[in-house]
């Protein structure tokens, strides 16, 4: 066996890390609906009726109110908190036209450009970023 | 007989499909990228490998959150690239070998790995993406594939430990395949990244080249490695090397490189590429 054997531990870690949603069954239960509705979005004719009318398209799925706000908003980061997970959002911002360069940089504070000469420059250290509880 | 050959290792960049399908493949920001792969591109055309077995994640594609499995292999008799959100990517259809493919999923289950078995499926850029990288711009794919997927999206996913063990017991399942068939197994996904959150964009180099030098050789201490470890190191989404590891495993007890790649950036992502031969 690798790593802790008992789940407690094991989530409680996953919570210890800066900056990150670790996609974990409690945000896959609160996210469900959230992730279903941006599946939609593979078939073609969802898309074109999510384009032409957004608001009327949330409707149809049983989200929260936050969820559809962060949604109209393309509030990742909040989407995060609220369930989301990115790959499902990837459908999101792919029928949206944009990469996934252009939508991960709008959670990280800094213009898509900064963000993109960070990667070009090597990317984000992990230094300080590893653990809050331990701040390396 | 069936037989092993060679294991190999890519990353699966959504990015690297779009770069290749828009014929991009050499200019100044993904020529250093797919030159790292030209050697592989020589090798498998005189290899000519009868099946592969491909090791990726679907990424919310094939699978949405109604089904979670850990570990499915493909029995179909073929797969259309799936259409993740901007049309399908418009490469062959991918050709699979049912035989083989429940000759596996029937041995592990034996061997107590409780597989699913999927009969219909599309695939997406976790499977197309190596295959392009390895195979260029073909009409048809040169071999058939078995796709195994792996649920590295819905925590928790399986431990290294488990992997390891998967392909061990892959390798057991292929020798017994009455057929003479040359297969290759490949792990793709990683290396380091995080595609969410303010710690997006996450790389690390250092650790990325430890995996890639535990993969050859005789050890077997990447399979001791714990979730958490690749979540500080490596990003959230670096998860995905725990599917290397099936492909390590099913080599054996020792491997050789042949070949070795690693490029910053490509997207978010760093890419990690190795082929490697049994030497057990």
């Amino acid at each position: 066996m690798t790593g802790p054997t008992d789940i407690h531990s094991y989530l409680a870690e996953l919570e210890d890390i800066p900056g990150t949603r670790v996609f974990t069954a409690k945000r896959a239960r609160q996210g469900y609906h959230l992730n279903q509705f941006a599946m939609s979005l593979m078939k073609p004719e969802n898309r074109a009726r999510w384009k032409a009318d957004e608001k009327a398209y949330l409707e149809e799925w049983p989200l929260t109110d936050d969820q559809k706000a962060a949604m109209l908003a393309r509030d990742y980061n909040r989407l995060l908190d609220l369930g989301g997970n990115i790959y499902f959002l990837s459908k999101v911002f792919s029928t949206d036209g944009l990469s996934f360069v252009q939508a991960v940089s709008t959670m990280t504070g800094v213009s898509v450009e900064d963000y993109q000469a960070m990667m070009n420059a090597g990317g984000r250290s992990p230094q300080g970023l590893r653990s809050k509880k331990e701040g390396r | 007989m069936a037989r092993i050959t060679a294991g190999v290792g890519s990353s699966h960049v959504p990015l690297l499909g779009v770069a290749h399908d828009l014929g991009k493949d050499k200019d100044a920001y993904f020529g250093p990228i797919f030159a790292g792969y030209e050697w592989t591109r020589e090798w498998e055309k005189a290899e000519k490998p009868d099946v592969i077995l491909l090791v990726y994640n679907d990424h919310a594609s094939a699978f949405d959150m109604k089904i979670i499995p850990t570990f499915a292999i493909g029995c179909a008799e073929q797969y259309k690239p799936a259409d993740e959100g901007w049309g399908p990517r418009k490469v062959p259809d991918v050709i699979g070998h049912p035989d083989l493919a429940w000759h596996i999923a029937q041995s592990l289950i034996f061997d107590e790995f409780d597989m699913t078995i999927i009969n219909e499926m599309d695939v997406d850029h976790g499977l197309t993406v190596p295959l392009s990288m390895m195979f260029g711009a073909v009409k048809a794919w040169p071999c058939k594939v078995v796709p195994l997927a792996v649920n590295v999206v819905t925590y928790p996913p399986p431990s290294g430990n488990r992997c390891w063990a998967l392909g061990e017991a892959i390798a057991r399942a292929v020798a017994s395949f009455p057929e003479d068939l040359n297969v290759q197994i490949w792990g793709t996904g990683g290396m380091s990244h995080q595609l969410q959150g303010p710690r997006a964009g996450l790389i690390n180099r250092e650790w990325d080249n430890m995996f890639l030098d535990g993969l050859i050789g005789e050890s077997d201490r990447l399979r001791h490695i714990p979730h958490i470890e690749y979540l500080r190191e490596t990003g959230s989404e670096g998860i995905e090397m725990v599917m290397w590891l099936i492909m390590r495993g099913a080599l054996g007890t020792a491997t050789r490189a042949l070949h070795r790649h690693y490029h910053v950036p490509c997207s978010n992502t760093a890419i990690g590429h190795i082929v490697l031969e049994p030497a057990g």
